[in-house]
């Protein structure tokens, strides 16, 4: 029976999540029972070295890899459900309603206008079709900073432009969830900066629980809360 | 624009090779069905070219004669069978026989003897003979045929005068757009017919009737009756149907159906695989753009439907290049006097399988989409 969510409840709760890759000698433990919580409106910072597991525990805690033990406990309608007991379906289902994604590479289809790249998600997703996924986009283009951009194909944008219409497209449908892999080291410094703005903003305008993963030490300024994974164990080491 | 049409408009030299592809099979197909049609209209020309006609006339026969040049000798009294008939004209006398032609210079060739009345009302004397040559073709022993056989036949000969059967002939003239398979067709008077044919035409028989009805609907309606009337000794048809028989019988007798069959699928197999090759790989390069989708809980039939939409306008751009690339070659092959039949049902029809075999390669193409896994961007 899930159980019904309060205002003080975390939005998305990984409680002892473990998950080992490979056979025999080659067997490794990328998760050891980590239990993590995001909170609405934060914006959670995952660090760690290379191969730490940080990358695991985002898809996880996203929906995409299943954990070998522990539970996702996310709140989705209204109550705590856990992501891993749902059918694939039912997880699809609850991806499209819930969570956003940010990558490293900004994968854009090329041949869309910035525009579209926002479009297709609410007009695929069932969000929204013709003039109102339209006006959607145009309008989180406009809070990105990219309305002058919005019939530019990726060819013609920049690096950091690219990486905000792919924000842009993740946070298009008000997701409660947006997961951030690395969504910062293609980018300049100022580009970077920027990125971490609206992903903070994000958080706080629409009380959004982000987790950005990353190695870049100099985006702690910018979050709310901060966690370091090692050898497959996870700590907090700060929340503002 | 869909999203599919502008991602094929944006990376068009990577789709080239499938769009091109779909071209060379849209053209074999129309160019193979249109040369055979063109070449077994040969075959009907007698019915094709009587001076009513084809879909008003009406035809009896032998018994089940599949083909106009395969008629055995009926009794001319059977015309009593078709006069009378309401909406039906006054029917006449066709002979139309396989002979023996002896060149000017020796040697021999089969033609085929046409004989009709040849006055202004003949029903099935051939349009392509005017006043003069009818008139001229009344002299006994005379024979008009197309230029293209003329040389062929040696008649540019200055000395020897041609055969038929044996028989000296003299050629009156020459027609034009009436050419032959193998057998030239000679066209000539019902009694020159019956003088060359000697003992291979009984007396007081003829090949066919031929009569005019007031309508095509008509023609098809006497023909049924007479079937129905007289089915052991005689068979009818409207000049429409017995065209068409003509035509079908000689494409599937010489096993020439079977054969563009084969090249058309032979064709088409290629156009798919280049077409299922150029998509795969085309939506393996697009995989990350579709994983994010599918990260974001985008269905997977979405992409599905994407991919096919491509399949689909791959192969509307190349039936829509071939279509000219046919034009153009159909002129060129006039120019050879090769006649390119490419009747609308041609072209729907190549449309419509090459279409059909884009969409399948879209679906073959389908098998790279179901590898594409969300997972795969945090690797």
């Amino acid at each position: 029976m899930p159980a019904v969510v309060t205002s003080t409840t975390p939005t998305l709760r990984g409680v002892g999540l473990t998950k080992t890759y490979g056979d025999g000698s080659a067997r490794r433990a990328a998760l050891k029972a980590v239990s993590i919580d995001l909170r609405p409106g934060e914006l959670a910072l995952l660090m760690g070295p290379s191969g730490s597991g940080k990358s695991t525990l985002l898809a996880v805690l996203s929906g995409l890899l299943e954990p070998d033990s522990g539970q996702v406990l996310a709140e989705d309608e209204g109550e705590l459900r856990d992501v891993w007991a749902m059918t694939g379906k039912q997880r699809e289902d609850y991806r499209l309603r819930t969570t956003g994604f940010v990558f490293q590479g900004y994968n854009l289809f090329p041949a869309l206008t910035a525009r579209q790249q926002l479009e297709i998600v609410l007009k695929w997703g069932g969000y929204a079709g013709g003039s109102e996924a339209r006006r959607r986009a145009d309008e989180m283009l406009d809070k990105l900073g990219l309305a002058p951009n919005r019939h530019k194909k990726p060819a013609y944008l920049s690096g950091g432009e690219k990486q905000r219409v792919a924000i842009g497209r993740a946070l298009v449908k008000d997701p409660s969830f947006v997961f951030a892999d690395e969504p910062t080291s293609a980018l300049d410094w100022e580009n970077g900066q920027r990125v971490m703005e609206l992903l903070r903003d994000a958080a706080h305008d629409r009380r959004a629980s982000i987790l950005v993963v990353s190695h870049d030490h100099r985006l702690m300024p910018y979050v709310d809360a901060y966690y370091h994974l090692e050898d497959g164990h996870l700590e907090e080491r700060g929340r503002g | 624009m869909s999203y599919a049409l502008q991602t094929l408009w944006h990376e068009r030299p990577r789709y080239a090779s499938g769009v091109l592809a779909v071209t060379f099979s849209a053209v074999l197909i129309a160019l193979q069905c249109g040369l055979l049609l063109g070449l077994f209209k040969i075959t009907s020309i007698p019915i094709d070219f009587a001076s009513a006609g084809t879909d008003r006339t009406l035809w009896v026969g032998s018994t089940a004669v599949p083909s106009v040049d395969l008629g055995k000798p009926i009794p001319a009294s059977y015309l009593s069978r078709v006069a009378g008939r309401p909406g039906v004209g006054m029917p006449e006398l066709y002979v139309a026989n396989f002979a023996n032609f002896t060149k000017p210079t020796g040697g021999t060739e089969l033609c085929f003897l046409l004989g009709s009345r040849l006055d202004g009302d003949s029903a099935a004397a051939a349009t392509v003979l005017t006043p003069q040559m009818r008139a001229a073709l009344s002299e006994p022993f005379t024979v008009v045929l197309d230029e293209s056989d003329y040389a062929k036949l040696k008649l540019d000969h200055p000395y020897g005068r041609p055969k038929i059967n044996g028989k000296e002939v003299t050629v009156v003239g020459t027609v034009k757009g009436v050419k032959s398979l193998a057998a030239p067709w000679m066209f000539c008077s019902l009694h020159t017919a019956r003088q060359l044919l000697g003992y291979v035409l009984p007396p007081d028989h003829a090949t066919y009737l031929v009569a005019v009805c007031d309508t095509p609907a008509r023609a098809r309606e006497v023909a049924r009756e007479l079937r129905a009337e007289y089915p052991d000794d005689m068979t009818a048809y409207s000049g429409t149907d017995f065209s068409t028989g003509s035509r079908w019988y000689w494409l599937f007798r010489t096993k020439a159906g079977f054969a563009i069959g084969f090249a058309a699928v032979l064709g088409l197999f290629v156009g798919a695989v280049i077409t299922g090759q150029t998509l795969y790989s085309a939506t393996a390069a697009s995989a990350k753009e579709f994983a994010i989708l599918l990260a974001l809980g985008i269905p997977r039939w979405r992409v599905y439907l994407m991919v096919l939409a491509q399949s689909f306008w791959v192969g509307v751009v190349g039936v829509a290049l071939a279509y000219p690339i046919c034009l153009a070659l159909r002129e060129a092959a006039r120019l050879g006097s090769v006649d390119v039949d490419l009747r609308w049902e041609v072209l729907a029809g190549t449309a419509a399988v090459t279409l059909l075999t884009a969409l399948a390669a879209g679906l073959w193409a389908l098998r790279s989409v179901r590898t594409i896994e969300p997972m795969d961007l945090l690797r």
